[in-house]
């Protein structure tokens, strides 16, 4: 175990030694590597908060239901305790068309006489509040209630909520396939860069062989370069993240103070964090694996 | 301990470079391997430490059929030998101390011995003193002696050396072949590749080589 652990400590250091005999070449490693993977998580942040908003929007389904204008009375009352004894209807607010006209008037601040308009253009209204959000539940209970006399229109409220949310779902999806792409793109890029490295250390690989070094012990190092690669880059990615974030707010907060309310972003949680770091040190890792077997097998002609 | 039998050598688009090679070397021998320049003598010495495949015929390597040896076998065979390649083959991107230690880094040798390990090889050649150095600052002779401390760290049972002395003066030349015999006196197979013998009170056992062909020249006192 000591001695297994004392083999990697030596490739790691073999590794950073290879960084910092390259340095500028590391560095530059690190920046393409944090500032590709700042494109989808900058744009991953802007959604996961955009959605933290639009969950905090409270909603449920809200259908209301106007009436025939000329409807009797007998029939305002069987259409209420039909509602009522509805499973899916929470909530139930009937409202006369007298009281609509007067609300609209007041509103309007006019009269009927002054105006000329004489006779109620509105009709009897129940607004009701569904206790589901399944559209399925929700469009047969509508059409259900379209077949009943009496009933003119019926209008359905609090969808937008749940638009606005499957769009949101969609760019999600979106920035995680560009997230993927551009990953590839760095495992290629990377790939490229262990594979000209693999050339300076040619001489070392071939005496490596040919005193007994396994595969195992020649990649190493190149694997733990990768990884240090990726830890770089995912560090500067977390770096720009962090600038975008606080001269957003900075931004933010001088809007507010124009038109009020709150606008903050959130940064990423640690373990999003940590799982961004990963994801760039397995890119780094799986590049170098690439590049340092292709070298090897190079050399592996004869044995 | 080393065996071959009936074996030929062909690189791609050559023609044969050795020609029916049979030979036996035994533990402990001082074997001399001499030919002129091209003769074959480092693709000899290739052959024995499994550097490079037999086109046909068989190599036994104690009691070891080389030609049955799987890859990931190769590299534990390899580490039985310690070699001192031609054009040296040394890391000059380190220092001699580091250069030596690779073996052991290899071999996953007890990391609590290797610093003691690597200043004892040093000392055995004489740059105890220079292990901080770059290999680039020494002089031929003391980077022929910096490759052979990297070849003796993992004490090995079989030294080969490809013309160690080449490029040498003569004193340096003697010190270096001196170190070999100190080898040789405790137990160690040296098989050496020269283009002529040079002149020794030690026993040894010459495999004259000229045009790819073995002439067997009887052991000489
Ligand atoms: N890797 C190789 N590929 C092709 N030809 C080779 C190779 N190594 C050696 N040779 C040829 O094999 C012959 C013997 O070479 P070598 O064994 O190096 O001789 P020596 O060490 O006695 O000078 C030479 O003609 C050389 O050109
Ligand atoms: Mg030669």
């Amino acid at each position: 175990m000591f001695r297994f652990l004392h083999n990697h400590y030596h490739a790691l250091i073999q590794g950073l030694i290879r960084i910092r005999a390259n340095w500028i070449g590391s560095v530059m490693m690190f920046l393409v590597i944090g500032i590709t993977l700042s494109l989808p998580t900058t744009g991953f942040l802007l959604i996961q908060n955009a959605s933290q908003i639009s969950n905090k929007i409270q909603y449920e389904a809200e259908l209301s239901i106007f009436l025939d204008k000329e409807i009797k009375a007998e029939q305002v009352d069987f259409l209420h305790s039909a509602l009522k004894k509805n499973s899916l209807v929470k909530k139930i607010h009937f409202e006369p068309k007298l009281v609509a006209w007067e609300k609209l008037q007041a509103q309007l601040n006019l009269s009927s006489i002054e105006d000329g308009v004489s006779k109620n253009p509105l009709p009897d209204a129940f607004f009701i509040s569904l206790n589901t959000l399944e559209t399925k539940k929700i469009d047969s209970f509508v059409s259900d209630l379209k077949a009943l006399e009496g009933i003119e229109e019926i209008v359905l409220d609090g969808g937008w909520v749940k638009k606005l949310r499957s769009i949101l779902y969609l760019i999600k999806i979106g920035i995680v396939i560009l997230g993927c792409l551009l990953i590839t793109v760095l495992v290629v890029v990377i790939t490229n860069t262990v594979r000209l490295q693999t050339l300076t250390y040619q001489n070392e690989i071939e005496v490596s062989r040919l005193i007994g070094a396994t595969n195992a012990f020649i990649q190493r190092p190149f694997e733990y370069t990768g990884l240090i690669y990726g830890l770089g880059g995912g560090l500067v990615t977390l770096g720009i993240l962090k600038i975008i974030l606080v001269s957003f707010n900075l931004v933010a907060d001088r809007v507010e103070n124009l038109i009020g309310g709150n606008i903050t972003l959130n940064t990423f949680s640690v373990e999003q964090s940590i799982f961004i770091i990963i994801i760039a040190m397995f890119a780094g890792w799986i590049a170098s694996y690439i590049a340092a077997k292709q070298a090897i097998h190079k050399l592996e002609k004869n044995y | 301990m080393i065996k071959f039998t009936n074996v030929y050598k062909r690189y791609p688009g050559e023609m044969d470079v050795l020609q029916d090679i049979s030979l036996a070397i035994n533990a402990g021998e001082l074997v001399f391997v001499t030919g002129s320049s091209g003769a074959g003598k480092s693709t000899l010495l290739k052959l024995i430490s499994a550097v490079e495949k037999p086109t046909s015929g068989t190599i036994f390597f104690e009691n070891q059929n080389l030609s049955y040896l799987k890859k990931n076998e190769m590299p534990f065979l390899r580490r039985k030998f310690g070699m001192i390649f031609q054009d040296h083959k040394l890391l000059y991107d380190r220092t001699c101390f580091d250069n030596v230690l690779l073996p052991l880094a290899i071999n996953d040798s007890d990391p609590s011995d290797i610093g003691r390990r690597v200043r004892a090889a040093l000392n055995k050649v004489g740059l105890l003193e220079k292990e901080k150095l770059m290999p680039i600052t020494l002089s031929g002779g003391e980077q022929q002696r910096l490759a052979i401390a990297r070849a003796i760290v993992s004490r090995p049972s079989v030294l080969i050396a490809d013309e160690p002395t080449a490029n040498l003066d003569r004193g340096y030349a003697d010190e270096i072949m001196n170190i070999f015999y100190s080898f040789q006196q405790v137990g160690v197979t040296v098989i050496i590749s020269s283009h002529e013998i040079p002149p020794t009170k030690m026993k040894y056992k010459e495999l004259h080589i000229s045009k790819g062909s073995l002439n067997n020249v009887p052991l000489l006192t």
